[in-house]
């Protein structure tokens, strides 16, 4: 794929990847599938949640990349998809199967519903207008009352395949989607929305003249970016197998917004993973740490934003020094 | 390939055009037409109101008075997006291609709103998507022939020079097949070298049907490039006509006198 600053670099044309390219991506999911058989199950259980949060860093990083645009507020959508799961499951008695569908489809709605009014609204402005809707999460989650279980939350325990370990389920439904939602991304890049979301991003006056509007652009990116997002708080919430108002707090944005920095901005499999563990495992592993972490994600926050604008250019230069311009896996 | 949608090629006018930036009056009922099938250039000194007038077309102001028309069709008050639909299309003095894109890519854009595939195409590997992008390359493909840029197809435009950026930008207008060009100072920082390869290129676009539009201060490439010239002074019209006829035109030469473009 094209490169910014890798213009004298080999390239492969817009319709395959290069051929070692699509080897790691099989290779890592070859690794992934294997991991239930030869790791415990704290092991199994972690990595799943790596992988569903995995996949909350790319709506965020599809929101950084299509709409050079970042929010501290994703937090919000996630929330929304997996209490979207776990209400179908309890109201309707249906499962993930058909919790994780509906999650995606009302994330976009959602999505479009917040993107509207902030349309006008751009860089740090639009951050501090989505880190609204991340402080809002908690207060609004207890204020619907019964329905969405108060403090205690809901739980997730129908299975997807009545029948088969709900364990292996449990890591797996997260390893299906997020290769899924990989694949997905990389055809959108090639598409006449693709096309137009990147030629806004750098030059809305460009997209305008051909036809495109500002708002247009700012409502797809919102639409698809909020879309992923619920589609991870669906994985979480199955994963985990609970849902409850103190896992989507503001930090669980910014710990998002941090996945994204950890994954350079890049929408294939191994940055996102790269990015997904980071937020699940760092604060496990470096528990001891105590107050280095929230500083540490802290800087990073600092780091994204004041990128400015338009990031994503920022972020592809990053890249091409630290890995020869490779940008998706 | 540059047809118009309509059978009958419509003019470009401009009537009575009035715009003012908080009491100061850049433009005072300027009126002018752009025809079919000639390249029109906009010209003037410093501050003439020829980019004012330019930005008025293209929708990024709106005049307080008087109407701008496509044929029939009344543009005044129309968003620049819309402007697209209606069969307009633009360069931008400052390059605005997407420096992501390939070349390719950059001028597939320029025809995204002739596209019809949805948003299930544009995530799955559906038929109908797969056919349209494989015919908005090729059409793209064509574009960068006929410019003779299809060597450049693969490279992403950072890499290009300025001469050959700006004419990627020509291709990407080209390729939303518009009824009428504008070209915001097409010539700004090429050597001449690339003015003398632009002005070939742009005469090469002209058809029966076409409307090119070019505000520029190279007077060399005014001259050269276009049938038919207006020109502005203090937001005014001062002259009309052929090269030959700009060039005998005493208020022009007074105007210009001292000039050292002419």
């Amino acid at each position: 794929m094209p490169e910014a600053v890798s213009v004298l670099a080999p390239r492969a044309t817009a319709e395959t990847p290069p051929l070692p390219r699509r080897l790691t991506v099989w290779l890592l999911l070859g690794v992934l599938a294997l991991v239930p058989a030869v790791a415990g199950g704290f092991w199994t259980y972690s990595v799943g949640v790596c992988m569903a949060n995995a996949v909350a860093v790319l709506s965020v990083g599809f929101l950084l990349r299509y709409g050079g645009e970042v929010s501290i507020g994703h937090s919000f959508f996630l929330a929304f998809g997996a209490y979207c799961t776990a209400i179908v499951e309890r109201e309707l008695g249906l499962s993930v199967g058909i919790g994780l569908p509906v999650a995606a489809a009302a994330g976009a709605v959602l999505g479009i519903v917040f993107a509207w009014p902030s349309r006008a609204l751009s860089g740090i402005y639009l951050a501090i207008a989505t880190m609204a809707l991340a402080l809002s999460v908690p207060e609004l989650i207890l204020q619907l009352g019964p329905i969405a279980g108060g403090y205690e939350g809901l739980y997730v325990a129908r299975p997807l395949i009545p029948g088969v370990s709900v364990d292996l389920q449990r890591y797996y439904l997260p390893l299906v989607v997020l290769a899924l939602v990989v694949l997905l991304l990389a055809r959108f890049r090639r598409s006449r929305q693709g096309l137009v979301l990147l030629t806004a991003r750098d030059h809305p006056r460009a997209a305008e003249a051909f036809g495109f509007s500002r708002g247009y652009a700012r409502l797809a990116a919102f639409a698809i970016s909020a879309s992923i997002a619920s589609t991870a708080g669906a994985l979480l919430a199955f994963a985990a197998s609970t849902v409850s108002p103190n896992s989507f707090t503001l930090s669980t944005a910014i710990y998002l917004l941090v996945g994204t920095v950890v994954s350079f901005g890049s929408l294939g499999l191994a940055g996102a993973l790269a990015g997904g563990a980071f937020i699940t495992l760092v604060p496990q592993l470096f528990a001891a740490w105590g107050d280095w972490v929230p500083i540490i994600y802290g800087a990073a926050l600092l780091a994204v934003v004041t990128l400015g604008h338009r990031p994503a250019e920022v972020l592809a230069a990053l890249r091409a020094r630290l890995g020869g311009g490779r940008r998706d896996a | 390939m540059l047809d118009a949608v309509t059978a009958t090629a419509a003019e470009l006018t401009v009537e009575a055009v009035s715009l003012s930036f908080g009491g100061h009056r850049v433009l005072k009922e300027v009126s002018m037409d752009f025809r079919p099938g000639q390249v029109t250039g906009l010209i003037g000194p410093n501050g003439a109101g020829k980019t004012s007038l330019f930005n008025c077309l293209t929708g990024l102001y709106r005049p307080q008075q008087g109407r701008i028309a496509l044929g029939g069709q009344s543009l005044e008050r129309m968003p620049p997006a819309r402007r697209a639909r209606a069969g307009l299309s633009r360069s931008f003095q400052h390059v605005a291609l997407c420096p992501e894109l390939d070349v390719l890519e950059n001028v597939m854009f320029g025809r995204a709103r002739l596209g019809r595939s949805g948003w299930a195409d544009a995530f799955l590997p559906l038929p109908g998507g797969r056919a349209e992008r494989a015919e908005a390359r090729a059409a793209a493909m064509d574009v960068l022939r006929r410019l003779d840029l299809a060597a450049f197809s693969d490279v992403t435009p950072a890499g290009l020079p300025p001469g050959t950026q700006r004419l990627v930008e020509i291709a990407r207008a080209i390729a939303s097949r518009p009824r009428v060009l504008l070209l915001d100072e097409p010539a700004a920082g090429l050597n001449p070298a690339e003015t003398r390869q632009l002005t070939a290129v742009l005469r090469g676009l002209v058809s029966p049907e076409l409307i090119i539009v070019v505000v520029e201060h190279d007077m060399d490439l005014i001259m050269q490039l276009c049938d038919r010239i207006h020109v502005l002074n203090f937001g005014q019209r001062i002259a009309s006509g052929t090269p030959a006829e700009i060039r005998a035109d005493p208020e022009v030469i007074r105007v210009y006198l001292g000039d050292s473009d002419d």
